[in-house]
């Protein structure tokens, strides 16, 4: 019985090659997870009420401005929950006016019912809600994409999870400053500049006092960096959307500091605020923080600086937040972990250990039980180990530590497909097959099984790859490559092997089982 | 070698033994995870985790007491690998709702860590064993060019990502540290006693989801297996495959409840792998009742009960020659893997083990039960 097996070992050798190719050199090929190279994961949760209600308070202004432009005088307007304008006072006279004005502008986004005793109330549809919080979303994505592009972390993982989908994952394997990084990600970096009215007052509550305990609407109190109150103007003269681009730059001490400069909108509302308002102060606040309130000395154009008490490293990541854009609301870590460098090693040394011990023990029960057919199915099992390697270097799949745990379950598992052909050729051989028709129907026989039986052990695998995160992930890919490729090797290498040595040969007495 | 020669065992002779038995710990541990509650790690229930590394040994004892001090009453304090300068922290959420809880949390406990004299140093010095690369860098960069500051950061932080700690100035200098930057570094900073080597907050928020996300993806696994088996076999099969995998499931939960193993995402990932594997061994007997089928039927008096057997016995070495390599694997794993993987190596080796023994005795024996009140109606293919 000759055989023709050049053909499968051309495709042995292929396959061998490619892995060993593709995983070298494997400090550069193999990516390794965070658990394994230290890094930071993150979940971040996207507080979407935010975009809801900076969306609501945009449309007061405009709601403002256009009841000016008709001339309506209204008692007041303020914001209810989150999605709520309310607007009282409307007299009586104008009320068809202001509804002309509603029907005109608003009636597309809001639900109104009309004007009732002088009272009007506009709620955001759900469907304008949803697209609101969606977008909020996907922008902050995209926000944080470009501050740790920027930055620089290499092969960062940042993507959307959770049932509403606010949430964000964000995975930087190799940071371990996690202060800075943390500060990156979760500034929102909204710049405005606010006219100043008052201020600096010690304390929030003097600064009330001077208002008699109730501040008028279109006010508002903020902390300075360092010292105090004060009072501001609630409408922003430009805010951070007006923005062209940010840098590291000195100040007049040459201390760090961030320079601005704003895009032809934004100047052209500058240049209106400070020639109106020289002599008074502009607060430049950041995230409902003044950093500093200067006075404004003649008409700015189209730049600005931002002096505080930075450290070289604050003024150039503040660059980078404000040029990469504000987030579109506030954000909140919910998940946070990191993983110190040399833990990471600890684990790759143990890992290591314990595969290369697996591998021995396996690897010597088979020899011991299977005696030749054994080496045959160690040779199996190091070419499983091959694939894996180069499947997880031409993948570009992170290895991690449970991901080791999968290799060293494969180093177990996938030996059953041989034990499966082995148990049966020797049964055959029992029955009084001999020795070649044994091997093909060992082989033949045990395939239905091998299938069935690894099938089913992937799909597990692709249930578990869908609920994990990153290093859970990481371990059913090992285990659907281990189980694919034990499937190859036990079933095609093993054969070819076994033909290689038994069928070139005129006649086989006995075959070593 | 051989194990079995010829075995002829008859297994299904005592189902209703191993039934009663599987029942007694299923319904145990039921009763006990419902009482008690399991081991929940802070993927689970929220809370903070520190792992560290002390400069000299210290005992378990100290610790407990000096973060009970500090307010953290139910820390729970793990030694890694037995280890007297290496341990894990873990301690359950606060629920104050402050915006970043987490990183007082841990700043706080690192404080509780330190010596007295460590925390006077501290008000002055950086401490080098805290330091990233970056910032030691940084620190060598204000007196040196900024070249030899990134090679001796380096240098230091492979140091320390060797040793997890820096013990002496010493050590640096051996490490190859020159005599000026490290007078700078003996200036400007000191060597505390406890290095930081992972932190992990996870808020209560995240677990809830997790728990419920979980719970879903074994429920769809197990859905996914009885599509299967009921496809490739027939439904009753599946039914039987189901219930044994579900049994695998709560008996392995029984025993992480027992043996007080932490559970957390691993764990679950264990389970899900647990399920993987157990069905292999079903699988493989009942490809074999498949098989002997037509030889079955073909028989005038025929015994359903003695095919299973049958088939039990002509499939044993292989399912115990799998099971050994599994397990022998499992244990080079729970042996040396570390820490970190000890508890799912743990409830792998404990679900291998059970999966083995289900494969014989239920999923065989619910034929047999079957088989004994039906027929042999939904059982032939």
């Amino acid at each position: 019985m000759k055989r023709k097996v050049e053909w499968k070992f051309i495709l042995i050798f292929l396959v061998i090659a490619f892995s060993i190719y593709f995983m070298l050199p494997p400090s550069e090929k193999i990516k390794l997870g965070l658990d394994l190279k230290g890094g930071m994961h993150l979940v971040l949760q996207v507080v979407t009420d935010d975009a809801v209600k900076m969306e609501r308070d945009q449309e007061i202004l405009r709601l403002k401005s256009l009841l000016e432009d008709e001339g309506i005088k209204v008692g007041n307007i303020y914001g209810k929950g989150i999605a709520t304008i309310v607007v009282e006072g409307v007299p009586a006279d104008r009320e068809s006016d202001f509804d002309a004005v509603i029907k005109a502008n608003f009636v597309s986004n809001w639900e109104y019912s009309g004007v009732v005793e002088g009272k009007a109330e506009l709620t955001l549809k759900p469907k304008v809600i949803s697209s609101i919080r969606e977008n909020a979303v996907e922008e902050a994505l995209e926000t944080i994409r470009r501050r740790v592009d920027e930055f620089g972390i290499a092969e960062p993982v940042i993507q959307r999870q959770g049932i509403k989908g606010d949430q964000i994952v964000v995975e930087l394997p190799g940071v371990d400053n996690p202060k800075r990084v943390r500060a990156l990600i979760k500034n929102t970096a909204l710049l405005e500049l606010k006219l100043v009215k008052d201020g600096p007052f010690p304390t929030k509550e003097e600064a009330l006092k001077k208002y008699g305990g109730k501040l008028p609407e279109d006010l508002q109190i903020l902390p300075s960096k360092g010292k105090g109150y004060y009072v501001v103007e609630r409408a922003a003269a430009v805010t951070g959307r007006d923005l062209k681009t940010a840098r590291r730059c000195a100040d007049k001490y040459n201390l760090p500091a961030v320079c601005f400069q704003l895009n032809a909108e934004g100047a052209r509302k500058f240049e209106k605020v400070t020639s109106q308002n020289i002599g008074r102060q502009l607060a430049i606040v950041l995230d409902n923080v003044i950093e500093s309130a200067p006075n404004i000395r003649s008409t700015i154009f189209d730049s600005g600086i931002i002096e505080g008490s930075f450290t070289s490293e604050e003024a150039h990541d503040l660059a980078l937040i404000l040029r990469t854009g504000s987030l579109p609301a506030s954000i909140k870590i919910i998940e946070e972990r990191t993983i110190g460098p040399s833990l990471g090693a600890d684990s790759i040394r143990k890992g290591l250990k314990a595969s290369i011990l697996a591998l021995i023990l396996v690897m010597l029960f088979m020899i011991v039980y299977y005696n030749l057919a054994g080496v045959n199915a160690t040779i199996a099992l190091l070419m499983n180990m091959l694939i894996i390697f180069g499947a997880l270097a031409l993948f570009r799949a992170a290895l991690t530590l449970p991901g080791i745990a999968g290799i060293v379950l494969t180093i177990g598992m996938s030996v059953d497909a041989n034990v499966l052909i082995f148990e049966r050729i020797r049964e055959e051989l029992a029955a009084g097959k001999s020795p070649l028709a044994a091997i093909d129907a060992g082989f033949s026989r045990a395939f239905t099984t091998i299938l069935d039986a690894n099938l089913t052990t992937i799909i597990a695998a692709i249930f578990l790859f869908s609920f994990g995160t990153g290093p859970i992930k990481g371990f059913a890919v090992t285990l659907i490559i281990g189980i694919l490729a034990s499937i190859f090797t036990a079933v095609f290498v093993s054969k070819a092997i076994f033909e290689l040595i038994y069928f070139g040969k005129r006649k086989v007495e006995k075959i070593s089982i | 070698m051989q194990l079995f020669k010829r075995p002829n065992i008859n297994f299904l002779k005592a189902k209703y033994i191993a039934f009663f038995v599987s029942a007694v710990i299923i319904v145990s541990g039921l009763i006990f995870i419902n009482r008690n509650g399991l081991n929940y790690g802070i993927d689970f229930v929220g809370g903070t985790l520190l792992q560290v590394k002390f400069a000299h040994p210290v005992k378990i004892d100290q610790i407990r007491n000096d973060l009970k001090e500090a307010g953290f009453k139910s820390a729970i304090i793990q030694a890694v690998e037995n280890s007297s300068d290496e341990y894990i922290i873990r301690v359950e959420k606060m629920g104050t709702g402050e915006e970043e809880e987490h990183l007082k949390i841990a700043k706080k406990i690192i404080g509780v860590l330190m010596t007295p004299e460590e925390k006077n140093l501290a008000a002055q010095k950086q401490n080098l064993n805290l330091l990233s690369e970056e910032e030691i860098r940084d620190i060598l960069a204000q007196g040196f060019p900024e070249e030899k500051a990134i090679a001796w950061a380096k240098k230091i932080a492979d140091l320390k990502k060797k040793n997890k700690i820096i013990r002496s100035f010493e050590e640096l200098r051996e490490a190859g540290i020159p005599k000026a930057p490290l007078d700078y570094l003996k200036e400007k900073t000191f060597l505390g006693t406890v290095s930081i080597m992972r932190v992990e907050y996870v808020g209560p928020q995240v677990g809830k989801i997790l728990r419920h996300k979980a719970i879903l993806a074994t429920i769809w696994a197990l859905l996914g297996m009885l599509i299967y088996i009921a496809f490739r076999f027939k439904f009753l099969y599946g039914i039987s495959s189901v219930l044994t995998l579900a049994h695998d499931v709560l008996v392995t939960l029984a025993f992480i409840y027992f043996l007080n193993i932490e559970f957390n995402l691993q764990i679950v990932a264990a389970i899900l792998t647990i399920v993987g594997y157990s069905i292999n061994d079903t699988i493989v007997v009942f490809d074999r009742v498949r098989e002997n089928m037509p030889a079955f039927r073909k028989r005038k008096e025929a015994n359903f009960d003695k095919l299973l057997n049958d088939s039990i016995n002509q499939t044993l070495s292989r399912t115990v020659l799998t099971s050994g390599t599994t397990l022998l694997a499992l244990l080079a794993l729970y042996l040396f893997g570390g820490e970190v993987i000890k508890g799912f190596a743990l409830t792998m080796l404990i679900g291998v083990i059970v999966g083995t023994y289900s494969s014989i005795y239920q999923s065989c024996a619910w034929l047999s039960v079957w088989h004994k009140f039906y027929g042999l109606k939904g059982l032939l293919k």
